[in-house]
């Protein structure tokens, strides 16, 4: 390899690292709360597709440049210092390309995923030590050695070809998916909504696995998730389990102190609990497949233009295409004893209204005409809060409290019926009635959770007419999250499962 | 070399800076005609509450807002329309009366309530009530600001407009009032035996004795945020 064709590789490989790390920053950031600091350094918005398209650069350079120095290597002279510490970069440039190449794939996604983390960290060391020690050394002669002094036609058609290779290769792999097949049952075959999926017909349908990861509580944040499929003439049945140590249905429970009812939490504040909360499980459904959810994740605190800010720093859910995705939300106290999943949607981001303190852009509930759990308190204030309603017999709903309060099982709060001891726990969720009605209710839902294992059955008609819903049919891709007593520090994963029916 | 050396840490330095500086939280923004009053009439922010009164600026009016309380103001409650002459009384439901509801009801007990600290709270015009209509945020709400106004259903909502024919279907019901449809934001003539929601409004003088009902200094509050 001739001096011009490494500088062009290298003034290559510097763009890409960088890009490389800050998108992988602020991906990063999601689940890393220790790294907030740097966020108003990284860039916003839509950054997985970007990560990959850097990641496929690099991992071609790192080929190009294997392929070189195994025939034609280049010399140059170089102190031992910089000899020694470019082995720093030998070892981790690599790395982060394989271990990348890993999460990608969903396969090892939890260690890969860890060992991604190092090697990155390995690539930043690098990059201080070797890029900063030659500035510190030569100044702006740096400059003199990096940029090309000659652009030969061999030189640019390496670029371009490197180029079209790797927007190639993107285009080709932001869509890949996995395929779930969903098993055919004649339509007497009965599937009880009960979470036990004991059921023969779900014997005999085949699982796909899928590791999620980057979710908060769960052992190094990584649950697997197995999804099963079957389907008649009218609707769609899912069998999904993952595993989570613990049940978790103390959801911001209220608490009589001697300042009075205080919520019990730790980030709800931020919209971000993740002590005080329920166990959910979200499943997303789209007509597109491309990575990371479909164009529907937006990192960082204000990714959205025109749209405030939010509170937690993470990002939003919205369809900035106008496309809606269908997200079907089941919530172990507030839906499970609905027999429901919350049947939500992301679509464009909704305006902003100035009384409200969350704005949660494209992500919103379906409509419904009635039906609804309430939270238990006339207005939230982290210092104290009164409830909306006290229980008729507290001593029965004791034995219940991780369960919600039945609207007709209590009365408006009154202070003189205030008389609970100190320590007593309230919950904070009413059931104005016990489902939703209307077009917020297609997702019926039932999850039990048994040996450390949420086992979640959940059945929707194939096509439901609304426009807040995307048709489960052949080719329709799905996404799934864990949240384990999170509010949004849900688990995740890269390729969209792609639904493939018989029928 | 040194130099090169002190610019770098320089650099170094301010960057570490710039990430520990505080950041920005999301940016209160105050309604450009609404504002949240309290149940003894005081303004606050639009991320505050619990509030029991919306200020409207554009009309010069108090609206009073739905609770789920169970107590006069809770949204599920209905109404004939009555104003103690004409009308039709007690066709509604509600808990706080013995009989059954009519807007006189509500009028008469959020009055004795003094309500937000006024106590000249009426039936809104059909004018005054067709300017809250609004395109809803998101699906299946009603066409309103449902971040003032909560507990507002998609149904028929009375104003003070009476003695108006019916449409030929409730003919045979003589006369009627005017109620706004908050579920499609639209005028509707209506007998007064229909069981409708109500929300009253009472007039805010410019020059309000109630010292923090003062539009002016509802106003200047939001200036200075």
């Amino acid at each position: 390899m001739d001096r011009q064709t490494f500088i062009t590789f290298h003034i290559l490989a510097i763009i890409v690292v960088i890009g490389s790390i800050i998108t992988g920053l602020r991906i990063a950031l999601i689940s890393q709360d220790w790294m907030s600091p740097i966020s108003i350094l990284l860039p916003q918005g839509q950054m997985h597709v970007w990560h990959l398209g850097f990641g496929i650069v690099l991992s071609l350079i790192i080929a190009c440049y294997l392929f070189y120095s195994f025939t034609s290597p280049f010399r140059s002279v170089q102190s031992k210092y910089h000899k020694f510490i470019n082995y720093l970069g030998y070892i981790s440039l690599p790395l982060v390309s394989a271990s990348g190449w890993l999460i990608w794939a969903d396969l090892y996604a939890d260690v890969s995923r860890t060992i991604h983390q190092f090697a990155m960290w390995a690539m930043c060391v690098y990059l201080v030590f070797h890029a900063w020690i030659y500035i510190i050394q030569n100044g702006r002669r740096v400059f003199s050695i990096l940029i090309p002094k000659r652009a030969t036609l061999r030189h640019l058609s390496f670029v371009f070809g490197l180029g079209a290779l790797s927007l190639s290769g993107l285009l080709l792999l932001k869509s890949t998916t996995h395929q779930l097949n969903v098993l055919t049952i004649d339509d007497a075959t009965f599937i009880e909504i009960d979470g036990k999926a004991d059921e023969v017909a779900w014997q005999n349908a085949r699982p796909i696995s899928v590791m999620t990861i980057g979710g908060a509580n769960f052992n190094q944040g990584a649950t697997e998730v197995t999804v099963k499929a079957l389907a008649n003439k009218y609707e769609s049945y899912f069998l999904i389990s993952w595993q989570d140590e613990t049940k978790s249905t103390n959801h911001l429970p209220l608490l009589k102190t001697a300042q009075g009812w205080k919520v019990q939490e730790n980030g709800f504040y931020n919209f971000d609990e993740r002590t005080f909360y329920e166990d959910k499980f979200a499943v997303m459904l789209s007509d597109g497949c491309e990575i990371a959810g479909d164009k529907t994740l937006h990192l960082g605190d204000n990714p959205i233009n025109n749209k405030p800010k939010n509170w937690h720093g993470k990002g939003y859910h919205a369809s900035l295409d106008g496309k809606t995705r269908d997200l079907w939300h089941w919530k172990a106290v507030r839906t499970n004893d609905m027999y429901l999943a919350d049947d939500n949607f992301i679509g464009p981001p909704a305006p902003h209204l100035s009384g409200k303190r969350r704005y949660t852009a494209g992500y919103q509930a379906d409509g419904k005409e009635s039906g609804a759990y309430v939270m238990n308190w006339q207005w939230y204030t982290p210092k104290n809060v009164i409830p909306k309603r006290l229980p008729n017999n507290l001593d029965i709903y004791q034995q219940h409290r991780d369960s919600v309060l039945p609207w007709f099982g209590s009365s408006p709060y009154r202070e003189s019926d205030d008389s609970y001891p100190l320590g007593t726990f309230l919950s904070s969720v009413l059931y104005r009635s016990n489902r939703f009605e209307g077009d917020r209710a297609d997702v019926r839902a039932r999850g039990e959770w048994k040996d450390g294992q949420w086992m979640l059955e959940l059945v929707r008609k194939h096509n439901t007419q609304s426009k807040y819903d995307v048709a489960l049919q052949t080719g329709t891709c799905m996404w799934v999250s864990a949240f384990d007593h999170a509010q949004i520090a849900h688990t995740r994963h890269i390729k969209a499962i792609k639904l493939r029916y018989a029928l | 070399m040194i130099n090169r050396l002190i610019w770098s840490v320089i650099i170094f330095s301010a960057l570490i800076a710039l990430c520990l500086l505080p950041q920005d939280k999301p940016e209160l923004t105050p309604h450009q005609r609404f504002t949240k009053i309290t149940n003894t009439g005081q303004a606050l922010l639009p991320w505050q509450g619990p509030w029991a009164c919306v200020l409207d600026s554009q009309n010069g009016l108090l609206w009073e807002v739905k609770t789920d309380n169970e107590s006069v103001h809770d949204g599920y409650w209905t109404y004939s329309w009555f104003d103690g002459q004409k009308g039709k009384s007690n066709f509604g439901d509600c808990y706080f009366e013995p009989q059954r509801c009519d807007t006189a009801d509500l009028i008469r007990h959020t009055n004795q309530q003094n309500l937000c600290g006024q106590s000249n709270w009426r039936l809104p015009s059909a004018t005054e009530l067709i300017s809250l209509v609004q395109a809803p945020s998101s699906p299946s709400q009603p066409y309103i600001a449902t971040d003032y106004f909560v507990h507002i259903k998609r149904g028929d909502y009375w104003s003070s407009e009476h003695d108006i024919p019916l449409p030929t279907k409730y003919r045979a019901k003589g006369l009627g009032a005017t109620a706004i449809n908050f579920h499609f934001g639209k005028s509707y003539t209506l007998p007064y035996r229909n069981a409708a929601f109500v929300m009253l409004v009472a007039d805010i003088p410019t020059a309000n004795t109630h010292p923090q009902l003062s539009r002016r200094a509802t106003i200047k509050q939001h200036k200075q945020e």
